[in-house]
């Protein structure tokens, strides 16, 4: 028993470390990869020079695509990556729904309505971000599904038909603003900027990314015993002693702003939140001590490298990373399907 | 262009060469422009320029300036056919939204953008200050700025009617970055006496309106039509009529019915330059509106008063008045009194 469990433990650690060398590897190949060509030499200089470890003399423009555009693109892929699985993962718990996502509870809907309320209506009159403004309206749709679903207290189905009303809601205000616009400029700026893209990356959004998604994954951590409680029924959750309103209440509250704040830097990447989930459940199996940190580096990993996909697939341009994780995306999926089909 | 725009245009040329060439200052570097309410400060005048957009590509081009343009990119319509052999001498990056390591990959000097979707503090290809760390000079189209979060004023919508007026703007500020002052002089003086042209050729009609049809996804769905105030609406305008639709919304769409009740006395069917849908070409819009049973009876169609533009018109650019003077032609050969 004590061997078994120490195997599992050691074989967990060795999944984590190997997990962590691809996700370095990816990033890495991120920070190389691109339309301007680079030397290697260069991209490993331009890194270590703003890390401080060396000084080399190095063209300003190449040293500014590595470091600025490329790292720190590479780097939220993986945040959002990681942020939108374990949302997704969190989700399908709390709702014992193999569908859940983390879009479900309205936050792109109301990430849009929030964005065409700056751009469009002018309000916050240039001083409130684009940013700002979709997290808000993100926000705010959560806060709708949370009255509609009585505090989320109201049982798993109850919740997810509170997200579909709220994402009707707000779909129908954003769609109303854009069509009654008077400059299409505008109206084409909200969806430019609402179709999901690491386009717009630079240093601010991981920064603030970073502490998102690791205040996050704490939060969920901390709470895993308690989610594992809840894949059994509200009931059984309550009979071993977990206060199942409240840590329900305080869960979606995470996952609303984590998605809001990811959404409102990067737009709205389907996907990753719905599928990664499952793959990780594949692969460490439901506990979520486990599943969580293994859902966050897998959604990390598949991030990179279906940014890379975007950005390489056509030179020059840029394929919208929404259609990117589904393509790369489908295939794995639709093999865990088939490699966990019941058996008859 | 035809003859008399040809006579006017050298017309507007020798006189600027005549009067005006000793009162066109040359640039005197470093230059201070301001854009969009920021400074912008040139040491030296472009040699390797990057345009980010039609538009702001082919002002340049009109200015001569294609052996100082390194790059363009994104372009939604064919380049104007007589720039077509300047434009083949500047490299194309990609005709759709480009990314920025492809834009700098090109070692710009200066780069000026037609877009906030492609120069923006939201935008998903390039931010002013990835150009500015970089020590390039980026530009943003004056007509842009009225959308742009850049300004520090509240997004504005287009109350009153759409002019050329920020168009001249952006091109004498592009005259002066390269230091080709009497080039844009005359190329200004030129537009403008087109301009005053049309308008001295139509006399004010209360009863002509005028219905532009962008496109439509399909006969069956609402069409995408130029709005009241925009270029559409100034095109109208230009020519003695009105825009036959007087919503302030710049793209409107409006079923079949709407467009009947609207009831114009032209149509203009759109000629679109992408592959997108069916209803981009005018010969297919005019093939639709003269065979459906229901569209073929609106008196415009019956009439045969259905003209013919270059969708690029119906977007705030140089070519609005390109597209005005196609329309002035094509109205000109009908019998608008019957």
């Amino acid at each position: 028993m004590t061997t078994g469990a120490s195997r599992a433990g050691l074989r967990l650690a060795l999944l984590l470390i190997s997990s962590l060398v691809i996700l370095a590897l990816a990033i890495a190949a991120a920070t190389a990869i691109g339309d301007y060509n680079i030397p290697l030499r260069t991209v490993f200089l331009s890194v270590t020079n703003h890390m401080g470890l060396t000084a080399a003399d190095l063209p300003r423009i190449e040293e500014s695509v590595v470091w600025n555009l490329r790292l720190s693109r590479g780097l939220v892929a993986a945040l959002c990556g990681a942020g939108l699985a374990i949302c997704g993962t969190i989700l399908q718990a709390l709702l014992r729904n193999p569908l859940a996502e983390p879009f479900v509870l309205g936050v792109s809907a109301g990430a849009s309505t929030g964005a065409v309320c700056v751009i469009i209506l002018g309000i916050g009159a240039g001083i409130v971000s684009l940013s700002l403004g979709a997290f808000a309206g993100a926000f705010a749709a959560f806060a709708v599904v949370a009255l509609l679903s009585n505090g989320a207290t109201s049982g798993p189905n109850h919740t997810i038909l509170a997200g579909v009303a709220a994402s009707q809601l707000f779909n129908a205000l954003t769609a109303y603003i854009v069509t009654t616009s008077a400059n299409a400029q505008q109206a084409r700026n909200v969806m430019f900027w609402l179709l999901g893209s690491f386009g717009g990356v630079r240093w601010p959004q991981f920064h603030l990314l970073a502490l998102v998604v690791v205040v996050s994954l704490a939060v969920c951590l901390i709470m895993a015993r308690k989610l594992d409680a809840f894949t059994f029924g509200d009931e059984d959750a309550a009979a071993l002693g977990i206060p199942v309103a409240s840590t329900r209440l305080v869960l979606f509250a995470v996952t609303a702003l984590a998605t809001a704040a990811i959404v409102s830097q990067v737009g709205a990447i389907g996907f990753v939140g719905l599928v990664v989930p499952h793959a990780a459940r594949y692969l460490v199996g439901p506990l979520h001590m486990r599943l969580l940190p293994a859902a966050a580096l897998l959604g990390a990993v598949f991030m990179v490298i279906a940014d890379i996909a975007s950005r390489v697939l056509v030179s020059q341009q840029t394929i919208p990373i929404g259609v990117v994780t589904a393509l790369v995306g489908v295939p794995f999926f639709a093999l865990i399907l088939y490699r966990s089909r019941p058996q008859a | 262009m035809d003859s008399t725009q040809k006579l006017a245009a050298i017309g507007a040329l020798l006189a600027t060469l005549l009067s005006g060439a000793a009162l066109a200052e040359p640039t005197h570097y470093p230059l201070e422009i301001e854009n969009c309410g920021q400074t912008i400060t040139f040491d030296k005048a472009p040699e390797r320029a990057v345009a980010l957009g039609q538009n702001s590509a082919e002002i340049m081009l009109l200015l001569g300036l294609e052996d100082r343009m390194a790059a363009t990119a994104f372009w939604p319509n064919a380049v104007l056919p007589e720039l077509k052999e300047a434009n083949d001498q500047v490299k194309l990056i990609t005709v759709e939204f480009p990314t920025l390591e492809s834009v700098l990959q090109e070692e710009p000097d200066f780069v000026a953008a037609m877009l906030t979707t492609l120069l923006g503090p939201d935008s998903k290809v390039a931010k002013r200050a990835d150009f500015e760390d970089l020590g390039i000079p980026a530009y943003l189209a004056p007509s842009a700025c009225t959308t742009n979060l850049d300004t520090g004023d509240a997004y504005g919508s287009r109350e009153e009617m759409w002019n050329m007026d920020l168009i001249y703007k952006e091109i004498d500020d592009i005259a002066r970055i390269f230091d080709v002052q009497d080039r844009g002089e005359a190329l200004i003086a030129d537009f403008k006496a087109r301009e005053a042209k049309l308008r001295g050729e139509f006399a004010q009609n209360d009863d002509l309106t005028f219905l532009f049809w962008f496109s439509s996804a399909s006969p069956a769905d609402d069409a995408y039509l130029g709005g009241g105030n925009g270029p559409s609406g100034f095109i109208a305008d230009l020519l003695g009529g009105r825009n036959a639709l007087d919503t302030d919304a710049e793209w409107p769409t409006l079923n079949w019915e709407g467009i009947m009740a609207a009831d114009p006395t032209v149509i203009v069917a759109t000629q679109v330059d992408r592959n997108r849908w069916d209803l981009d070409k005018a010969e297919n819009k005019i093939a639709f509106l003269t065979t459906d049973p229901t569209v073929s009876q609106m008196e415009a169609v019956k009439k045969g008063r259905i003209a013919v533009m270059s969708g690029a018109a119906m977007n705030p650019s140089i070519r609005t008045l390109y597209g005005a003077e196609e329309l002035a032609k094509e109205i000109k050969a009908m019998d608008l009194s019957k």
